[in-house]
C-alpha cells in the first residue's frame, strides 16, 4: 500500500473513533449544567440525575482524552511536512485549545466528579458550566482548524511555508463559526437522543420511571429543537460555503456529472464514475438549484467541468453525504413526532414511539461521522483547499510498513477500548441513576 | 522571540513532568508499598482527580511546541515515530487501567489492572527519560532538520541511563507525593520508600551527570548550569535529611526543586538548539524552527495569557477541593 493511502486510513480511523466520545462530551455537558443548577434548587432526583450524568460524561471524557492524544501527535508523526509548513497557522487553535480550554473542563471535571460535598453550591454550578463551555470552546478550537484546512484565510506562502498574516481571519471565519455551529447542534441532537433513549428504556423496563420519564421528556423537545437547527439554518449555510468555496466537493455530494440550469436533487441513485453518470436516480426536479443559490433555474457545476485528477472519491462522498441528510431527516420526523406525543401528554403511554427512541439513540453517531466523512473526503486530493495537496503532506522518514504496522496496533488497542467503554457506560445504565 | 518561546515551551513540559511525574510515579511505586487490594487502591485514590488534568499539560505543551515550533515539532514526531506510537499505546492503556480498576468488581480483574497500571506507567517514564537522553546526546539530523530515529540508535547505553535514572527519580517523587497525602500505613511505607529510592537516584544522578559532562562539554562553558547543579544538589541532599523529620511536604518539595532543577539543567545544556546534531556541534535552533513572525507574537500571547489563567483557576479550584494542586 502506498504510504499516502495509509496515512489517510489510520487518521481517518483514529479521528472517526476519537469522535464519538466528543458528541457524547458535547452533548451531554449542557444537561449536567442543568440538572446541577436545579438540584441547587432542592430538586433532589435533579440530584441523582446530575451525578449519574457526570460518570457517563467522565468515560467519554477520559475515552476522548486518550483518543484525542494521537490526532494531535499524528500532525507531527504521519504529516510532518504539513506540519512543518503550515505550523505557523494551523497550530494556533491546536494551541489554544489546549491552553483555553482543555484545561477548564478537566479541572472542573475533577471538581464535578470529586467535590461535590466539598465545594459551595454556587462553586458547584460554576464549575458545571465550567465544564460545559470548556467543552465547547475545544470544539470550537478544533473545527476552526478543520476549517481553515477546508477554506484557508489570513495567511500567505514565502518559500513554500505558510506564514500566519492574521489571527483574527483564522479564528472569525465565517466559514468556521457555521461549520462549528453545525458540529455543536448535531452533538446536541445526539446529546437529545441519548437522553430520551436512556429514558425511554427506563420507562419501558418499569424501573427508575420517574427519571425515565423526566430524561425522555429533555431528551425529545432538544432532539427536535437540535434536529431543526441542524438542518437550517446550520445545514443550509454549510451547503452554501461548500457551494461557494468548493464547487467539485457539491457535485461529489449530489452526484452531479454534468453542469446543469435547474439542477435536480438526487434523492437515491448510484454514482457511476465511470460512465460519469448516476444510475436509477430518483430526483426532485431543479431543487439542487434551489437549495444552492436560492434559484430554482441557477447553474451548478458538474463533475466534468473540472480535470478528473481534481475529483474527490465521488462514492464514498455521495454515499456519506446521503446518509447524513437520510438520518437528519428521520431525526426530525421523529423528534416531532415524539413532541407532538408529549404535547398531546400520551407520550409516555405510546410504546411504539418509546421502543423508537430507544432504538434510534445510536443513529446520530453515524449520521454525524458520515458528515465527517463527507466533509472530509470531500475536500480530496487537498489537504489544505487549493494550497497543498494530501499527497504533499506525508512525512517523508516515515515508511508505509510502520505505518500499517501501527494502524493495525490502532485497530487493537481501540477494540478493547471501545469494549471496555461500552462495557462501562451500559454498566452504569444498568446501575440506573437512583444508585449511589 | 524565539527564546521567549523556548522559555514557555521549556516550563510547560517541566511543569507535565513535575505533575504528571509524580502520579507516573505512584503507579510505578504501588506495586511496592502495597500489601493488599485496599492499598491498592488507596494509592490510586491518591492521584484520581488530578492525573487527566496533569495529563493535559502534555497536549498543551504538544499544541504550543506546534504553534511556535513547527519545524521541530514535525522533525521530532516523525523522527521518533515508533517510540512516540508506543507512548500513545501507553498512555491510552494507562488511561484506561486507571478508570476502570473500580468498575470491575473482582479482586483478580483489580490485581490484572494495577499491574497494567503499573508497568505502563513505568515504561512510559522509561520512554520519556530515553526521549530527554536522546535531545541531550544528539539526534542524526540531515540537512533539511528531519530524520530517522532507528530503535538502534535510540536505545544507546546514555539514553537508557537517563530513562533510568528517570525511572527512579519519578518513583521517588511519586512516593513523595504519597507522603505528603496519603495517611497511615501507606505514608509510612512511603517514606521508607524513599530512603531506600535516594540510594538507587543518588546512583543514577552521578552516572548521567559525568556521562553528559563528557558528551556535552558545553556545560563547562555556562557557568550558570553549575548554580542549577548546585541547586540540584542541595535539594537532593535535603530530600534525604529532612525526611526523618516531621513534615509531609518537605520532601516533596525537595524533590520537585531536584527534578525541576535537572530539567533547567536538561535545557541549559541544549539551547539554543531543540533539536541537537548527533556528533556534530549544530543543530535545529530555536531560531530556525521558530513559526511566523505574526505567529509567534499571537502565539506567546496567547500562551502566556491563557497559563495565567489556567494557573489561577486550577490553584483556587484545588485548594476548594481541600488538596495539594
Amino acid at each position: 500500500m502506498d504510504i499516502v493511502t495509509v496515512d489517510r486510513l489510520q487518521f481517518a480511523f483514529t479521528v472517526m473513533f476519537h469522535y464519538l466520545f466528543p458528541i457524547g462530551t458535547l452533548g451531554i455537558a449542557p444537561f449536567i449544567a442543568w440538572y446541577v443548577y436545579r438540584a441547587s434548587t432542592g430538586d433532589a432526583e435533579a440530584d441523582s440525575i446530575a451525578r449519574f450524568l457526570t460518570k457517563i460524561f467522565a468515560f467519554n471524557f477520559a475515552a476522548g482524552v486518550v483518543t484525542g492524544i494521537p490526532m494531535e501527535f499524528q500532525f507531527g508523526t504521519n504529516w510532518a511536512t504539513f506540519s512543518a509548513k503550515s505550523g505557523s497557522v494551523i497550530g494556533q487553535p491546536l494551541a489554544m485549545e489546549g491552553v483555553y480550554a482543555f484545561f477548564l473542563e478537566s479541572v472542573f471535571l475533577g471538581v464535578l466528579l470529586y467535590g461535590k460535598k466539598r465545594v459551595s453550591p454556587r462553586w458547584y454550578i460554576a464549575s458545571a458550566v465550567c465544564v460545559w463551555i470548556g467543552s465547547w470552546i475545544s470544539g470550537y478550537f478544533i473545527v476552526a482548524t478543520n476549517a481553515w484546512m477546508q477554506h484557508p484565510v489570513g495567511y500567505h506562502v514565502t518559500n513554500g511555508t505558510i506564514e500566519l498574516d492574521s489571527i483574527a481571519a483564522v479564528l472569525f471565519s465565517s466559514f468556521a463559526w457555521w461549520q462549528f455551529a453545525h458540529v455543536i447542534v448535531s452533538a446536541a441532537l445526539a446529546g437529545g437522543f441519548i437522553l430520551a433513549g436512556i429514558g425511554s428504556y427506563y420507562v419501558l423496563a418499569r424501573r427508575d420511571e420517574s427519571i425515565g420519564r423526566r430524561f425522555t421528556r429533555a431528551g425529545v423537545i432538544v432532539a427536535f429543537i437540535a434536529s431543526c437547527l441542524v438542518i437550517f439554518p446550520t445545514g443550509d449555510r454549510n451547503g452554501h460555503d461548500v457551494t461557494i468555496n468548493q464547487p467539485i466537493k457539491l457535485a461529489a455530494m449530489e452526484g452531479l456529472f454534468e453542469t446543469t440550469h435547474g439542477a435536480p436533487l438526487a434523492i437515491i441513485g448510484m454514482p457511476d464514475v465511470a460512465n460519469k453518470k448516476l444510475i436509477d436516480p430518483i430526483v426532485v426536479p431543479r431543487f439542487l438549484s434551489f437549495l444552492a443559490y436560492g434559484n430554482f433555474d441557477a447553474n451548478v457545476d458538474g463533475l466534468t467541468n473540472y480535470a478528473t485528477v481534481l475529483w474527490p472519491p465521488v462514492e464514498l462522498t455521495y454515499y456519506a453525504y446521503h446518509v447524513m441528510v437520510g438520518f437528519g431527516t428521520i431525526f426530525l420526523a421523529a423528534s416531532a413526532l415524539a413532541v407532538l406525543l408529549l404535547l398531546l401528554k400520551r407520550l409516555e403511554g405510546t410504546r411504539g414511539m418509546l421502543w423508537a427512541l430507544m432504538l434510534l439513540m445510536p443513529f446520530p453517531y453515524i449520521a454525524i461521522e458520515a458528515g465527517w466523512v463527507t466533509s472530509e473526503v470531500g475536500r480530496q486530493p487537498w489537504i489544505i483547499y487549493g494550497v497543498m495537496r494530501t499527497s504533499e503532506g506525508v512525512s517523508a522518514n516515515v515508511n508505509s510498513g510502520e505505518v500499517l504496522f501501527t494502524l493495525i496496533g490502532f485497530l487493537g488497542m481501540y477494540f478493547m477500548l471501545g469494549v471496555t467503554f461500552l462495557y462501562l457506560v451500559l454498566r452504569e445504565i444498568g446501575l440506573g441513576p437512583a444508585h449511589e | 522571540m524565539s527564546d521567549v518561546a523556548f522559555v514557555i515551551l521549556a516550563f510547560m513540559i517541566a511543569v507535565y513532568v513535575l505533575l504528571d511525574g509524580y502520579d507516573l510515579g505512584v503507579a510505578a511505586l504501588a506495586p511496592f508499598i502495597s500489601r493488599s487490594d485496599k492499598d491498592r487502591a488507596e494509592a490510586m485514590h491518591a492521584i484520581g482527580p488530578y492525573w487527566n488534568g496533569n495529563e493535559v499539560w502534555l497536549i498543551a505543551a504538544g499544541g504550543v511546541s506546534f504553534a511556535l515550533f513547527p519545524l521541530a515539532y514535525a522533525s521530532a514526531f516523525s523522527g521518533f515515530y515508533l517510540p512516540f506510537m508506543i507512548v500513545l499505546w501507553l498512555l491510552m492503556f494507562r488511561g484506561i487501567a486507571m478508570e476502570v480498576r473500580e468498575h470491575f468488581p473482582s479482586e483478580i480483574w483489580h490485581a490484572f489492572w494495577d499491574t497494567a497500571f503499573s508497568l505502563s506507567s513505568a515504561l512510559l517514564i522509561l520512554l520519556f527519560g530515553v526521549t530527554i537522553g536522546n535531545l541531550v546526546r544528539g539526534l542524526p539530523l540531515h540537512a533539511s532538520g528531519f530524520f530517522l530515529g532507528t530503535f538502534a540508535f535510540l536505545l544507546n547505553p546514555y539514553a537508557l541511563a537517563v530513562g533510568l535514572f528517570a525511572v527512579a527519580a519519578l518513583t521517588e517523587h511519586g512516593a513523595t507525593f504519597l507522603t505528603m497525602v496519603a495517611s497511615g500505613e501507606i505514608a509510612q511505607r512511603s517514606r521508607a520508600a524513599i530512603g531506600r529510592l535516594w540510594w538507587i537516584v543518588l546512583a543514577l544522578y552521578l552516572i548521567v551527570t559525568i556521562f553528559t559532562l563528557a558528551i556535552r562539554p558545553v556545560a563547562f562553558a555556562r557557568p550558570w548550569l553549575a548554580l542549577v547543579a548546585l541547586v540540584s544538589l542541595v535539594a537532593f541532599v535535603l530530600l534525604r535529611t529532612r525526611l526523618s523529620g516531621e513534615s509531609r511536604v518537605a520532601p516533596f518539595v525537595c524533590s520537585t526543586v531536584f527534578i525541576a532543577s535537572l530539567l533547567v539543567a536538561a535545557v541549559g545544556t541544549i539551547y539554543p538548539y531543540l533539536l541537537p546534531d548527533f556528533g556534530g556541534s549544530g543543530g535545529l535552533t530555536i531560531y530556525a524552527a521558530s513559526a511566523s513572525p505574526h505567529a509567534m507574537v499571537w502565539g506567546i500571547g496567547a500562551t502566556l495569557v491563557g497559563l495565567v489563567a489556567v494557573s489561577t483557576y486550577s490553584i483556587l479550584a484545588f485548594r476548594r477541593l481541600g488538596a495539594p494542586a
